[in-house]
């Protein structure tokens, strides 16, 4: 009986595992790895190209923009994915922007710290002020939430703050931006960034957090990486994801789309 | 004494209490909030809007596929690993003790690790790129060292006597194996099984890099294929608005495993009585 139905499993099993050297790889399938946030969308944007391109398949993969990079450059994707510009050494490589995304400073609503200026952002990252009343607010330790090595959210924020990643004395190091929320609305003293989309529709649906206003925007290109100009599918792909043709789905995940620059 | 005796009952079962209400709380969270999201449709239809709407149907195809991929590597090398541990080699040997050394450690390496070596073995080294082959193989890794290790403690528990009564019966080696030794152990390898399954299914780090993220229906086991995991996990982390479908979605990953977990105990122990009727 066991030994019967094995058998039968695996029989099923080989047969479907063979039909696998029939299926052919032909020009007709794209590879595309990266940005966890652009991901989601580049894979609707993938399902729509390929229902106007019968035959196409778009494989979207994800692991952070400096993976994007790495294997757009290496050819292990036909397409990078990454949530930010290229920097000098990556220069020789080919970005098509699709989209933008904003970064927001935000804390937990039961803080009643309404705003904070470049300089305390600064000192409460680098553990200079540890505690909510140096800045004003009740008595309660800060619970800094910073981004991990190679998101790119990170990399803006350091950038828009002058901030080494070294010199952050973080309490908390969190990877996408919903892990950014969850642990900004369950920790009453934490304070940390994510993306704008993100969390206004959070504290739109009442998740327990708060949007600081900024001095000035904090916004990051999202990038289609390509290691030489793109041509053939990869080209129609590209320009398929810069036209309006997909603009209800960057508005879908909250990002803001090339066509209408101000939301 | 009496005093000392009852206060450590009463000690014994606020700790077995607790534990119940933990995993109580837990199950309970995920039923409540994945309930109203289940649905024929959402079991059947193909994932919309990033996963936020429509089904996981592609998403427990690849699930069981990749799980299959794995059990295919993982039960005739596991239990020839085990069988070869427990009955072919002498106990005190430097190279079983050198190897029993290695499957514990192995044991306790964290995912990720084998995540980022399938994909650079598998996927780079290999060629077979993201796909559930790739993925199943890597969890195959991380799956053998807990079947290896209990399968030999379910050999080795069986009485010294009964392999002296086969060979004083003349059974040969393999029959003793077969008709003896593993229908004995049948329930602690079924055991091992479940434990490595419930590793494989919970398992995000190592797949979101082998088998992949795409969602749609594997053509092939080329093909790359969300695990549940994974997508559980993107929707709860990634996807803006997804918490929903997720809470779903691992009401289903926790039914699929409840279900795989009574289907296995059921078959050894079919088998079991099969063998131990026979013998009468």
């Amino acid at each position: 009986m066991l030994s019967k139905s094995l058998t039968l499993l695996l029989t099923l099993y080989i047969v479907f595992a063979g039909t696998a050297v029939v299926h052919a790889k032909g020009n007709t399938r794209l590879v595309l790895t990266g940005s966890s946030t652009v991901a989601p969308l580049a894979l609707e944007m993938a399902k729509r190209f390929e229902k106007s391109h019968p035959g196409v398949r778009i494989d979207v993969q994800t692991g952070g923009s400096s993976r994007g990079v790495v294997d757009a450059r290496t050819g292990r994707a036909d397409i990078g994915m990454a949530s930010r510009s290229l920097n000098q050494s990556e220069s020789d490589l080919f970005s098509h922007t699709i989209a933008f995304d904003g970064i927001s400073i935000i804390l937990n609503k039961s803080n009643p710290i309404n705003s904070l200026s470049n300089v305390q952002i600064q000192n409460i990252y680098t553990g200079k002020i540890r505690n909510w009343y140096q800045v004003g607010g009740p008595k309660m330790p800060i619970t800094v939430v910073n981004k991990a090595e190679g998101r790119s959210t990170l990399e803006l924020f350091l950038h828009h703050f002058g901030l080494k990643n070294s010199n952050i004395k973080a309490s908390v190091i969190i990877g996408d931006n919903q892990q950014g929320i969850k642990t900004v609305s369950g920790n009453p003293g934490a304070i940390g960034y994510v993306s704008v989309g993100a969390a206004e529709f959070e504290e739109g649906y009442g998740t327990p957090i708060k949007l600081l206003p900024m001095s000035s925007p904090l916004s990051r290109p999202l990038n289609l990486i390509t290691k030489q100009a793109p041509d053939g599918l990869a080209k129609q792909f590209i320009l398929f994801a810069q036209s309006s043709e997909v603009n209800d789905l960057i508005e879908e995940q909250y990002f803001v789309s090339l066509a209408a620059p101000s939301k | 004494m009496a005093m000392i005796d009852r206060s450590f009952t009463i000690i014994i079962w606020i700790m077995a209490g607790l534990v119940l209400l933990a995993f109580g709380w837990l199950v309970s969270d995920v039923v409540v909030q994945g309930a109203p999201k289940l649905s024929w449709q959402f079991l059947m239809d193909e994932p919309t809007r990033s996963g936020r709407e429509g089904g996981i149907y592609p998403i427990i195809v690849s699930t069981l596929l990749i799980l299959m991929t794995a059990l295919v590597v993982v039960l005739p090398l596991g239990l020839g690993s085990a069988i070869w541990l427990a009955e072919f080699s002498s106990k005190s040997s430097k190279r079983v003790r050198t190897t029993r050394l290695i499957l514990d450690v192995l044991a306790g390496v964290p995912s990720i690790v084998f995540g980022l070596f399938g994909y650079a073995f598998f996927c780079g080294f290999l060629d077979l790129g993201f796909s559930i082959l790739s993925g199943g193989l890597t969890l195959a890794c991380m799956m053998l060292p807990i079947l290896i290790r209990t399968t030999e403690a379910g050999l080795a528990a069986v009485p010294q006597d009964w392999r002296k009564a086969g060979a004083a019966l003349g059974m040969s080696r393999t029959t003793l194996l077969w008709q003896v030794l593993l229908p004995y152990a049948s329930p602690a390898i079924t055991a091992g099984l479940l434990l490595s399954i419930g590793r494989a299914t919970a398992e995000t780090a190592a797949l979101i890099f082998t088998s992949g993220y795409v969602d749609r229906m594997p053509e092939s086991i080329n093909d790359s294929g969300r695990a549940l995991a994974v997508h559980i996990y993107d929707l709860s982390m990634n996807v803006v608005g997804g918490d929903k479908a997720s809470y779903g979605s691992a009401l289903v990953l926790i039914l699929m495993v409840v279900i795989i977990n009574l289907s296995a105990s059921t078959l050894s122990e079919f088998w079991l009585e099969k063998k131990i009727s026979r013998l009468k």
